[in-house]
């Protein structure tokens, strides 16, 4: 890829390759048996386009992203990396991978009533060859077509692998599902999106691959990091506003808001340790929404979805840390997902309300 | 809306009191130094709150909600508010577009935000985000020039990275405040802090209203003043709030720990005493963030009180105790920055007490000041024969105390004894000739006298006191009539070095016993006419008063050596003034009105005819050349001054000259010290007090 098409920070990409390097050149492999198994599967309700269904996830074990094994050290917040088996992985493992999630779940998504939606998820970029080769993906692609219930599939890929031939070639195989391409796009601010998060891309190569996709009847699905490393909560919500609004205008199918957790090994983790970061706050992760929602009707034409990781702990979005707290905040932010009714997120003092609001209000311009 | 900061009165330090004039015509000012309180929704939902600051002057947005012209208007139409933005630049940009009228026609000054990045992983980094910052900030600037501004300063650690800013300062007029943001978070790098304060107040203009955000607590108040801080934000409170922190001014105070209340605000007196077990309470820290404003506001009260009615230094010491930081700070701006803040520090003060609290008060720029004119200025009297050290006094000035009454009582009893030089031996004003006793620091200092001295008070006085015999024949014999062990020290670090003879009187338990001042006076008698030869008695005996003889001195302290004499060379008439305090001073021969003595702060006025004699002027001191050839008015303000003396310090007099430096048209006494009229555009720079 052209170095020249962003500008990146070279001081940022100097610190994030000293943490990233402690895990790359690890002595640590990983075992045959485990190449064979995807690093994780599961089932569990989500958002389809029209209505609420199921979402069957499952994450691959590949050489891992380019990006972060790369001259430029990857993203500031990601320790994804640590999945990945970092050298090349022979393909046959991949479809081995493929195969158990599919074997695991197979009985539950036929018995379901549910509609599903298939999330493939690499850590990386799937339409990569070096992660995953142009065989694996089209014995995939047949893999799904064969499953009626899989009404949406989820691809996950860094723009620079997104070709008018890669795409053509999926949609020939499932031209009866909705397919969306995800991208990390995680905010429409080059300056955030490179200089803090180091992702290394620039917004008009993001919509030279929506144009793409577009051209190819593929959905697009953007990701959104909420709260980005250097930015405070009122900064993070006036980028994220601003990013749903510009998305919004460019008819993105899904946007999903990724609420910053502190990943092993990246140079968020070194600033949360420093008292340099904090997590989200669920009361900002909210108040974003309903400012980008409330009063339009971007609802009707895009699906906003939100599954943050590790919620509810230090190192996710939380607020304070009562558990009923953090577990109602969850629970409504589920409810919002799954019907895409900003009404769920006005919350009503008589369902809950907890203290620490006041202290969120109090301490949200320091950290 | 334009604003401009004028300064009123210079305090010790940097310290300056003063006001941010909104509007001249309605009268809308914002005095400094001063806190500027928050406007959270969680505040203003107290009553209390409403109540305890109606009448605050200044105020911080941070929602736009507040900019509505309706509110502002009603409920605070004689307040100043600062607008910030807590998030991204763009959002500010919008805001200000959106609401310019408010900003054109009330009183709310925007301040431009520096919120990201929130921190900075090393220099390089830093250094590019405020290079963004400066030019959106730029652009900003240039685009609303009509508009005035705060800018925010953040350094992320990086001292040095404050250069940055400055050619964006110098090229903007319309920025009126400096917000520093984050200079004051770590209090431990003193020493590049006060780099930065140097660098402000050396290069900038200093008329730009200096104000501090970030981790501020109320401890550090007066230090900042003392750096010239006008503006203190508190928002830095809520946040402690919030982590159940109660405020003392000495200590922040885990609430929950807390037995009972020890202040008697509105809050503690009513609701929060309730409420210090429960740990998780909306309501407790609702209260607690109230006390905390009410705590600091009333503390910044109280130091704009104490810097009227007393010796702030003495307060600034008091409250550094607390801190290691603050001494520190302390230290270091009297040890490495002298020679600016004696251009900063009013020569004199009226009806204050002194107090010396040890060490940290040795070298306050007020007392070095002193000590470093004194010796420069003081000549000795051609006649001098004997040279008497004594100890001080409690009472000040000395010769009204009763120790000082007898010692005069014995000089007195020889008809020669202006022959003698009286000095005092004292900490930490070292050596003071008796002639120069009236004179501030020495007519209002106080010490605690244990008769023990440390080797820093034994140093200075002995240097003061060397340098001083140094100025005398060295035949000439020093009598010391003196007790405690301290004093003996200073002697004999003195008699080392000079070759005088030093005689001690015999003491008798202690110094104003009937057998001590026996032996002080039989050792006058027997050492006054020892020097023998010529004697360069004055043919005008009135050179021989007690009062010409401490008026000379008074005017070589003030205006440099032989100067007294210059002024006085006819002798002098005196005329008590009971109603004031004040004596006149008038020539001798012609009667002409040559000055007023102020026996509070121990200077000489002169007159515009006592001026005329110092002319010629050496080394252009005391100098201001006026714009012009007449003086209207009793204030000149800094467009009218296009030449100035370099080392002027506040209080100093001043002659002022016409246009060509050919005529002196007036004196006065200056409001500020030569690096403010050299650094400075507008403002008032010192009072006239008689023009022709």
């Amino acid at each position: 890829m052209s170095m020249k098409k962003f500008n990146a920070n070279s001081q940022l990409v100097e610190k994030i390759k000293e943490f990233r390097s402690n895990l790359i050149t690890r002595k640590f492999k990983f075992i045959e048996m485990q190449l064979d198994k995807p690093v994780s599967s599961w089932i569990k309700e989500d958002r389809l386009l029209k209505n609420k269904g199921k979402e069957f996830t499952i994450i691959l074990r590949t050489k891992g992203c380019s990006w972060a094994l790369g001259d430029y050290g990857g993203c500031s917040m990601c320790g994804y990396i640590q999945d990945s088996t970092i050298e090349k992985i022979d393909q046959i493992h991949i479809i081995n991978q493929i195969d158990y999630a599919f074997r695991e779940n197979m009985n539950e998504i036929t018995s379901d009533e549910a509609d599903f939606i298939l999330k493939i998820f690499n850590s990386g970029s799937f339409f990569d060859n070096d992660e995953i080769s142009e065989e694996v993906r089209e014995y995939l692609y047949k893999k799904i077509a064969n499953i009626p219930k899989i009404k949406e599939v989820v691809l996950e890929s860094r723009v620079e692998y997104i070709t008018n031939h890669k795409l053509k070639k999926m949609k020939d195989i499932l031209k009866n599902k909705h397919v969306e391409v995800a991208i990390g796009l995680e905010t429409t601010n080059d300056h955030i999106r490179n200089k803090f998060i180091n992702k290394g891309l620039s917004f008009k190569d993001f919509l030279d691959a929506v144009q793409l996709c577009k051209e190819n009847n593929v959905g697009i699905r953007v990701y959104l990091l909420f709260k980005p490393p250097f930015l405070n909560e009122q900064t993070a919500i006036e980028d994220c506003v601003n990013s749903i609004h510009t998305l919004a205008k460019l008819k993105i199918d899904t946007i999903s808001i990724n609420p910053l957790n502190i990943q092993k090994n990246s140079l968020v983790e070194y600033l949360y340790y420093q008292n340099r970061y904090r997590p989200p706050w669920f009361y900002s992760l909210f108040k974003c929404i309903l400012i980008a929602c409330k009063d339009n009707n971007i609802l009707d034409s895009i699906r906003i979805i939100a599954s943050p990781s590790g919620a509810g702990t230090k190192k996710g979005i939380h607020n304070c840390l009562k558990r009923e707290c953090n577990e109602f905040m969850s629970k409504t932010l589920e409810e919002f997902v799954l019907t895409q009714n900003i009404n769920c997120l006005i919350k009503k003092n008589s369902d809950f309300s907890c203290d620490c609001l006041l202290k969120y209000q109090l301490q949200k311009n320091y950290v | 809306m334009n604003y401009f900061f004028e300064l009123l009165t210079k305090g010790v330090g940097f310290s300056r009191v003063g006001r941010i004039v909104c509007s001249k015509e309605t009268k809308k000012f914002i005095s400094t130094p001063n806190i500027i309180v928050p406007m959270k929704k969680s505040l203003m939902n107290n009553l209390s709150f409403l109540e305890e600051f109606e009448d605050h002057e200044i105020f911080l947005i941070l929602k736009d909600f507040y900019l509505k012209i309706g509110f502002l208007r009603d409920k605070f139409n004689k307040t100043g508010f600062i607008y910030t933005h807590n998030g991204s630049m763009e959002f500010f940009k919008e805001k200000l577009a959106s609401n310019i009228d408010i900003f054109k026609e009330d009183n709310i000054i925007p301040s431009i935000p520096f919120n990201t990045p929130t921190t900075a992983i090393n220099k390089e980094f830093a250094e590019e985000e405020i290079n963004n910052y400066i030019n959106e900030s730029h652009q900003i600037l240039q685009k609303y020039s009509n508009l005035d501004f705060g800018l925010s300063i953040k350094i992320y650690d990086y001292y040095e990275l404050f250069d940055l800013y400055i050619p964006l300062i110098k090229k903007n007029e319309n920025v009126r405040i400096l917000n520093l943001v984050d200079i004051f978070d770590r209090f431990s790098d003193f020493r590049k802090i006060l780099r930065i304060i140097f660098k402000i107040k050396e290069e900038l203009d200093n008329n730009l209203v200096l104000m501090v955000s970030g981790r501020i607590i109320p401890k550090y108040y007066p230090i900042l003043i003392y750096l010239g801080i006008d503006l203190i934000d508190c928002s830095y409170l809520l946040y402690l709030s919030s982590e159940n922190f109660y405020d003392t001014i000495e200590y922040l105070l885990p609430i929950y720990k807390i037995k009972y209340l020890p202040c008697s605000c509105t809050v503690c007196k009513r609701n929060l005493k309730y409420n210090l077990t429960d740990k998780y309470s909306s309501e407790k820290i609702e209260l607690l963030t109230l006390h905390n404003i009410i705590s600091a506001y009333t503390y910044m009260q109280k130091i704009k009180l104490y810097m009227r009615m007393e010796d702030f230094r003495g307060f600034i010491e008091k409250s550094s105790f607390d801190d290691m930081n603050i001494i520190s700070t302390l230290k270091i701006l009297d040890s490495h920055y002298f020679d600016v803040l004696r251009l900063e520090t009013p020569i004199t003060q009226s009806n204050k007490s002194i107090k010396c609290f040890g060490p940290s008060s040795y070298h306050r720029p007020d007392f070095q000041e002193f000590r470093e004119r004194l010796v420069k200025n003081f000549t000795p009297e051609t006649w001098t024969k004997l040279i008497i050290l004594i100890p001080c006094s409690a009472k000040k000035p000395y010769s009204e105390s009763s120790s000082h009454r007898k010692f005069q009582k014995i000089i007195r009893k020889f008809p020669d004894f202006p022959d003698f030089q009286e000095i005092i031996l004292t900490s930490p004003l070292g050596a003071i000739p008796r002639q120069l006793e009236n004179i501030y620091p020495v007519n209002s200092y106080d010490i605690s006298v244990t008769g023990e001295w440390d080797r820093e008070e034994i140093e200075i006085a002995s240097k003061m006191l060397i340098s001083l015999l140094k100025k005398y024949d060295e035949r000439i014999p020093v009598l010391c009539h003196l007790k405690d062990s301290g004093y003996f020290k200073i002697v004999e670090e003195a008699r080392q070095i000079l070759k005088n003879k030093f005689f001690f009187t015999d003491i008798e338990r202690n110094l104003t016993t009937k057998e001590s001042l026996m032996s002080l006076e039989r050792n006058i008698e027997s050492l006054k006419d020892s020097l023998g030869g010529e004697k360069h008695i004055p043919e005008n005996k009135n050179f021989l008063k007690t009062l010409t003889r401490k008026f000379i001195k008074i005017i070589d302290y003030q205006f440099g050596p032989e100067m007294g004499n210059k002024i006085y060379h006819n002798g002098i008439k005196t005329w008590k003034n009971k109603k004031n305090d004040q004596i006149e001073i008038l020539d001798l021969k012609n009667r002409e009105k040559l000055g007023n003595y102020n026996s509070k702060t121990g200077q000489i006025e002169l007159s515009l005819n006592g001026a005329k004699r110092l002319l010629p002027l050496r080394e252009k001191k005391n100098l201001i050349v006026f714009d012009g050839q007449k003086i209207k008015g009793n204030t000149l303000f800094r467009p009218g001054i296009i030449n100035f003396s370099q080392d002027f310090a506040p209080k100093d007099l001043a002659l002022i000259f016409d246009k060509q430096e050919e005529e002196l048209i007036g004196v006065g006494s200056l409001i500020v010290g030569s690096n403010y009229i050299k650094n400075s555009k507008t403002g008032k720079i010192l009072n006239v007090y008689e023009k022709i």
